[in-house]
């Protein structure tokens, strides 16, 4: 069976969007080997090795928290476009870590739209969470549109 | 010792598993924390020219297919690159991640057990892909919280030819 596809520019963000729109987030595997590539550093083996990170307490490896902010910042730019370029802020806490494996999806809700020039400053809610809701990254963006 | 094995979480042969412990040993140095290791009012400073290649690195490795950050592609290689500011652009938040190879004095060991815990980052303007920019960033402040030690630094990322500031942002490390 074929699958439905959404439009390209569906969730896109215009003067017009309301409060409580809901973004189209993301979805990322914490793959392990993305964890452990050369980007990321390999100078804390936490962030691949199974090992080092068992004998450090830690049930897996787990994700640097750049990894969230980058899945958080791809469903912005969907949503926001060339205004997540110019005069835009993102504010992000780490609040739970990511392990090795975890699904990893990111949402993202309007909570304010402030008159500005010709458009609006959006402020987003957004955050980052794993298969059973639980969140591990959370903060805000904020965007101009249309001003 | 763990009876966690190496191979767990990808499939690896003895030979892997050995180089990987290898090279996992090799890291094990002496290092400062990184409470210890940062002052009050440390400025530390360097340059980088994102490549084309680069913004593939770190694209690949957090799954962004956005075409507007391809400044390279296979069969082609280096292209100018399309996107609404004109040619390729750096993904927004790519720079921030960098930032870490500065806030870190590279000439010392890892402070290790250090983990980015918030960043608050203002997005001023796009990044051309090919762009050599200044990453400054400047230790603001040592403060506990909850038992908990943090570093925090407020960083700028320039452009080292027009001056053009790119990125401001504040950001906290958790220190053992």
């Amino acid at each position: 069976m074929a699958e439905t596809l959404i439009p390209a520019d569906a969730g896109r963000i215009t003067r017009d969007t309301p409060v409580g729109f809901e973004l189209l987030g993301v979805k990322k595997k914490a793959a392990i080997q993305l964890m452990g590539s050369r980007l990321w550093g390999r100078f804390n083996p936490n962030h691949w090795d199974p090992v080092y990170a068992a004998e450090t307490g830690l049930p897996a490896p787990i994700q640097t928290g750049e990894m969230s902010s980058a899945y958080l910042s791809e469903m912005c730019v969907h949503a926001l476009g060339p205004a997540m370029f110019r005069g835009a802020r993102i504010s992000c806490k780490y609040i739970a870590s990511t392990k090795a494996n975890e699904v990893i999806s990111t949402h993202g809700r309007v909570v304010e739209k402030t008159p500005k020039g010709d458009g609006f400053r959006f402020r987003i809610e957004i955050w980052a969470q794993n298969e059973d809701g639980e969140k591990k990254t959370v903060g805000f963006v904020e965007a101009d549109v249309g001003v | 010792m763990t009876d966690i094995r190496t191979d767990a979480l990808r499939p690896m042969t003895p030979l892997q598993v050995r180089q990987e412990r290898d090279f996992i040993e090799s890291l094990k140095q002496d290092c400062q924390t990184y409470w210890d290791m940062v002052e009050v009012g440390d400025v530390l400073a360097r340059d980088l020219t994102i490549t084309p290649e680069l913004v593939i690195l770190y694209a690949d490795a957090v799954e962004d297919y956005n075409p507007w950050y391809e400044g390279w592609r296979m069969n082609t290689w280096r292209i100018p690159g399309e996107s609404p500011f004109g040619g390729a652009i750096v993904p927004p938040l790519m720079m921030s991640h960098f930032v870490l190879s500065v806030q870190f004095d590279h000439t010392k060991p890892f402070a290790i057990g250090s983990i980015h815990t918030f960043h608050d980052t203002e997005i001023l303007e796009p990044i051309p892909v090919g762009a050599t920019v200044r990453i400054a960033a400047k230790a603001v402040e040592k403060y506990e919280k909850r038992g908990r030690r943090y570093v925090r630094h407020e960083v700028t990322v320039t452009d080292t030819t027009s001056g053009t500031l790119y990125m401001r942002e504040v950001r906290d490390i958790l220190s053992l």
